[in-house]
């Protein structure tokens, strides 16, 4: 399953604006994981903007699909992702981070039917996951599925193996877990710090129809995902395995660890938009709040 | 109303998951390989489609309690009060408390009467660490209609709940008309020379130890708190201004737990002399029932002890 051209284009420009919004918040409010939200930035364009149903004037209503970011800490792409399809004006991503605006880990009082669940520490999305779909064949609602974005980090949890034997065990194929598998975690890369490989023979081994796609290839990603949704019904749980790369988009940041959790002066934040508008084929445009005086502000995160 | 019960805690539990599962159709049960040691077994064979086998897996049987509960159901995640408390606490503090999810936790074989199983499977900091969560509500029943009463109020109350269930038989105090209301205490006996606070099982050591004291001419008065968190207070104040003096008795360690929950409203509003019975900083070995209590002097004449102790700091 391919997108037609339009579409293409809608999604390449969505995962532009979530980066460029990652970018701005995480600048603004003083904190935040680059690194984690740009690699998932293509997979959250493909979600909310092509493949989940999703009612944003509505936003806790039934048949919609449900998605948990287990991965709690790259909540500026999923807030991006959120204020873009239509749940808040986008000027509240300037309260990421703030005293009762967006909480810097994904929290379900923040955006009721944006943000499902509450999170922060790793491994646990799977499981709330996998209770939302028990839930929902419960309500014997068949319609509406349950994305979980895992990071390829986290899996090194053994909450999350316990999940997948679950989900497996009782037969939730309306259980769709995408792995972000942007090989870098806090202070290293995967491999140096705790190999998860053979990823895909484990998730196979633990009852999962498997897939592998490249997670900044808007096709195959989509491609992938009609996959789970509409032809492995087949009792089995799914899981993409999303190989991706962590700080895609901005050069300092691909594949460097060290902008896990980092939040860049404005300068900088200036540099990287416009590194990001010309690797895009745009004209160059900068850091929105570049000249505001609040910026002046003590940095946190970095090594 | 005071007699020995023969039944043990545990199958009031399956009694009232039953008259609970009657009423509330939204009510499941989640087990982790101990359903008929907790007696949910009896809720599985009456609602065998309720009732959900997570195998020996907890931090996922409470991080699907969360998404159950956020699709609109009260599951009742179960297992030991040790397992609860200490393997899935992260999942029951962010997936959970945090999201303030309507989960009500069953808190199985606690404190010192568990069985020979030894210091794994006695719990004795679970009030302690529950009770530093917030958002969460904390019961420790005295007796069976105790603990119906606090899971019918559980159910009427929204947000996450962790209750206490004693394995054996506790002397019954209350009738089965009793009710239960969050944050608030119950004097089961008025006197004026010391006030013994019990939590759980412990209330009825409180009743024994106040005969005690009678006998060597002392008033105690006796309260039961049920409710943890929120602990009544006022009931607290109340009672030890008058008194000057108090003894706090709990099935459960005395650092952090009921105790200390009791020393914060007193030390705010009416400090007193003040002893804490229960687990000292150690863990329970394996042994006898009647014999772990007396080691670890939790039985009524320490309690009697405890009291006259404090009763004399009083006097000087």
């Amino acid at each position: 399953m391919e997108l037609n051209d339009k579409d293409f284009e809608r999604l390449e420009e969505i995962a532009y604006k979530i980066r460029r919004l990652s970018i701005e918040m995480i600048t603004y409010g003083k904190w935040g994981h680059i690194g984690g939200s740009f690699s998932m930035a293509e997979i959250l364009s493909v979600l909310y903007f092509k493949e989940m149903k999703v009612f944003p004037d509505d936003p806790l209503h039934e048949s919609r699909d449900r998605l948990i970011l287990s991965k709690a800490h790259g909540s500026p792409a999923l807030y991006a992702a959120l204020a873009l399809r239509g749940y808040y004006d986008k000027e509240e991503i300037y309260r990421y981070c703030e005293i009762n605006g967006l909480e810097g880990h994904t929290h379900i009082a923040c955006v009721p039917g944006g943000i499902e669940a509450s999170g922060g520490p790793l491994g646990m999305g799977l499981s709330v996951s996998a209770g939302i779909a028990l839930g929902l064949r419960r309500k014997e609602n068949p319609r509406s599925r349950v994305y979980c974005i895992l990071g390829d980090g986290e899996t090194n949890e053994g909450n999350v193996w316990e999940a997948a034997m679950s989900a497996s065990h009782y037969h939730l194929d309306n259980l769709i877990c995408i792995v972000d598998y942007n090989k870098a975690m806090a202070k290293g890369l995967i491999w140096e710090l705790m190999g998860i490989e053979p990823f895909y023979d484990k998730w196979k081994a633990f009852g999962w129809n498997v897939q592998e796609v490249d997670g900044h290839n808007l096709n195959e990603v989509y491609g992938a995902l009609y996959k789970a949704r509409w032809v492995l019904a087949n009792g089995k749980p799914n899981v993409v395995i999303a190989h991706t790369v962590k700080g895609k988009g901005v050069e300092r940041a691909e594949f460097n660890y060290k902008w896990h959790t980092h939040a860049p002066d404005p300068v900088t934040a200036d540099a990287m938009l416009r590194e990001l508008s010309i690797t895009y084929g745009r004209e160059p445009l900068g850091y929105s709040k570049l000249n505001i005086k609040e910026n002046k502000h003590t940095f946190y995160g970095g090594e | 109303m005071e007699e020995n019960s023969s039944i043990e805690m545990r199958d009031a539990f399956a009694e009232a998951l039953l008259e609970i599962g009657g009423n509330y159709e939204n009510m499941i049960f989640l087990d982790a390989d101990l359903h008929t040691s907790t007696k949910a077994s009896m809720f599985k064979k009456r609602y065998p489609e309720r009732f959900y086998q997570f195998g020996i897996a907890e931090q996922n049987m409470f991080g699907a309690a969360a998404g159950l509960a956020i699709e609109g159901f009260i599951p009742f995640p179960s297992t030991f009060a040790v397992f609860a408390s200490r393997r899935a606490l992260d999942q029951i503090s962010i997936s959970i408390c945090y999201a303030n999810l309507n989960v009500k936790i069953p808190g199985s074989y606690v404190g010192v009467p568990t069985s020979r199983a030894g210091a794994s499977h006695n719990s004795i900091e679970d009030i302690a660490i529950m009770r530093s969560m917030p958002n969460i509500k904390i019961a420790d029943p005295a007796s069976n209609n105790d603990l119906k009463a606090i899971m019918r109020a559980a159910m009427e109350t929204p947000g996450p709940v962790y209750f206490r269930v004693a394995r054996y038989a506790a002397k019954e105090l209350f009738g089965s008309d009793h009710k239960f209301t969050w944050g608030k205490g119950k004097v089961l006996k008025e006197g004026l020379d010391v006030t013994l606070l019990g939590t759980g099982i412990m209330t009825a050591f409180c009743l024994e130890a106040s005969e005690l004291l009678a006998r060597d001419g002392f008033s105690a008065e006796v309260v039961h708190l049920g409710s943890i968190k929120p602990v009544d207070r006022q009931c607290i104040i109340d009672s030890v201004s008058k008194t000057g003096c108090a003894i706090t008795a709990e099935n459960a360690s005395v650092i952090g737990g009921f105790g200390d929950a009791v020393l914060e409203a007193v030390s705010d509003e009416c400090p007193v002399y003040l002893k804490k019975i229960g687990v000292r900083d150690r863990f329970i070995e394996s042994g006898g029932m009647d014999e772990l209590f007396t080691l670890h002097q939790m039985q009524p004449v320490d309690i009697a002890n405890a009291a006259i102790a404090v009763i004399n700091s009083k006097k000087k």
